[in-house]
C-alpha cells in the first residue's frame, strides 16, 4: 500500500498538459521480464507507467487498485 | 479479484476501462510493447481521472474511493469473495460471464453497502445533514440509505433528530 502511495506521489508537480499517470503491477516472472527484455532490445514504449513489481499477479488485491486511483492514478495496468 | 475491483470502481464512478489486466510472457517483449502502447493511448483519449464519460467530479470521487478502500478491506465482502472463489472452483466454470455474475450478485452488494456506510460517516464528520444530501453525497437511494443507517443508529454511532443525521456525541 505504501509503495502505491510513493509511486504516485513523486511526480505530482509535473502536471502540465495531460500526461497520464499509470500504475503498473507487473509479475516478476512474466510481464516484468517482458518489459525488461523490451528495454534491452530497444523497443520504444510510452514512459507513463510506474511499475510496482510483484512476485505473482495473484498477490494483487482489490484495495491496491482502488488505493492507486485514490492517489490520483489515471489508470492501472496489471500485467501477468 | 479484478472483477471485484472493477465493479467497485464502477460503483465509485470510475470508468472501469481504466483498469486493465493483460498477459505477456517473459519472451513476448513486442506483445508487451503493443499492449502498453495501446493502453496508454486509450487512457490519453479518456483524459484525466474524472473526465471520462459517466465519471463523477474528482473531489467527490476521492472521498468515495477512500471509503471504497475501507470497503475492500472489510471482512464481510472479503469472506464473500473467498466463498465465491470456492464455488467457482467447484463448478469449474471460470468464464468471464460466470465470474462477473457471481461478483455482482454476491460480492458487490456487500462492498457497496460497506462503502456507503463508511462514506456516510465521512460526510457526517463535517456536520449533521439530512437524508437527501446524504443520498446525493454517497450516490445511494433513500431506501438503501435507510437500510444502512438503521443498524448504525441502533449501535449508537449515528443519531437522528428531525430527519437530520449526526454522529453520536457531537452537536
Amino acid at each position: 500500500m505504501a509503495e502505491v502511495n510513493a509511486a504516485l506521489k513523486e511526480n505530482e508537480m509535473t502536471q502540465e498538459g495531460f500526461d497520464p499517470k499509470i500504475l503498473g503491477f507487473f509479475c516478476h516472472w512474466c510481464c516484468y521480464a517482458a518489459a525488461d527484455s523490451a528495454g534491452v532490445s530497444r523497443y520504444q514504449y510510452p514512459p507513463n507507467v510506474r511499475v510496482i513489481r510483484v512476485m505473482c499477479t495473484g498477490r494483487i488485491d482489490a484495495r491496491f487498485v482502488i488505493e492507486a486511483f485514490r492517489c490520483g492514478a489515471d489508470g492501472v495496468f496489471t500485467g501477468g | 479479484m479484478t472483477e471485484a475491483a472493477r465493479q467497485l470502481l464502477e460503483d465509485c464512478g470510475v470508468d472501469q476501462e481504466r483498469l486493465a489486466l493483460e498477459w505477456a510472457s517473459a519472451a513476448e517483449a513486442p506483445r508487451f510493447v503493443e499492449l502498453i502502447t495501446g493502453y496508454v493511448s486509450s487512457i490519453k483519449e479518456k483524459g484525466p481521472l474524472g473526465a471520462a464519460a459517466g465519471e463523477i467530479p474528482r473531489e467527490e470521487m476521492k472521498r468515495r474511493l477512500s471509503a471504497a478502500v475501507k470497503a475492500a478491506e472489510a471482512r464481510k465482502p472479503r469472506t464473500l469473495l473467498g466463498n465465491l472463489a470456492k464455488k467457482l472452483a467447484k463448478s469449474g466454470d471460470y468464464s468471464p460471464e460466470a465470474i462477473s455474475k457471481g461478483v455482482s450478485q454476491k460480492v458487490l452488494p456487500a462492498m457497496r453497502s460497506e462503502r456507503i456506510a463508511v462514506e456516510a460517516r465521512m460526510i457526517l464528520e463535517e456536520g449533521p445533514v439530512d437524508i437527501d444530501s446524504l443520498c446525493k453525497g454517497t450516490g445511494a437511494s433513500a431506501q438503501e440509505l435507510e437500510k444502512i443507517m438503521a443498524p448504525l443508529e441502533k449501535k449508537g454511532i449515528v443519531s437522528r433528530k428531525k430527519n437530520k443525521f449526526s454522529l453520536a456525541g457531537r452537536k
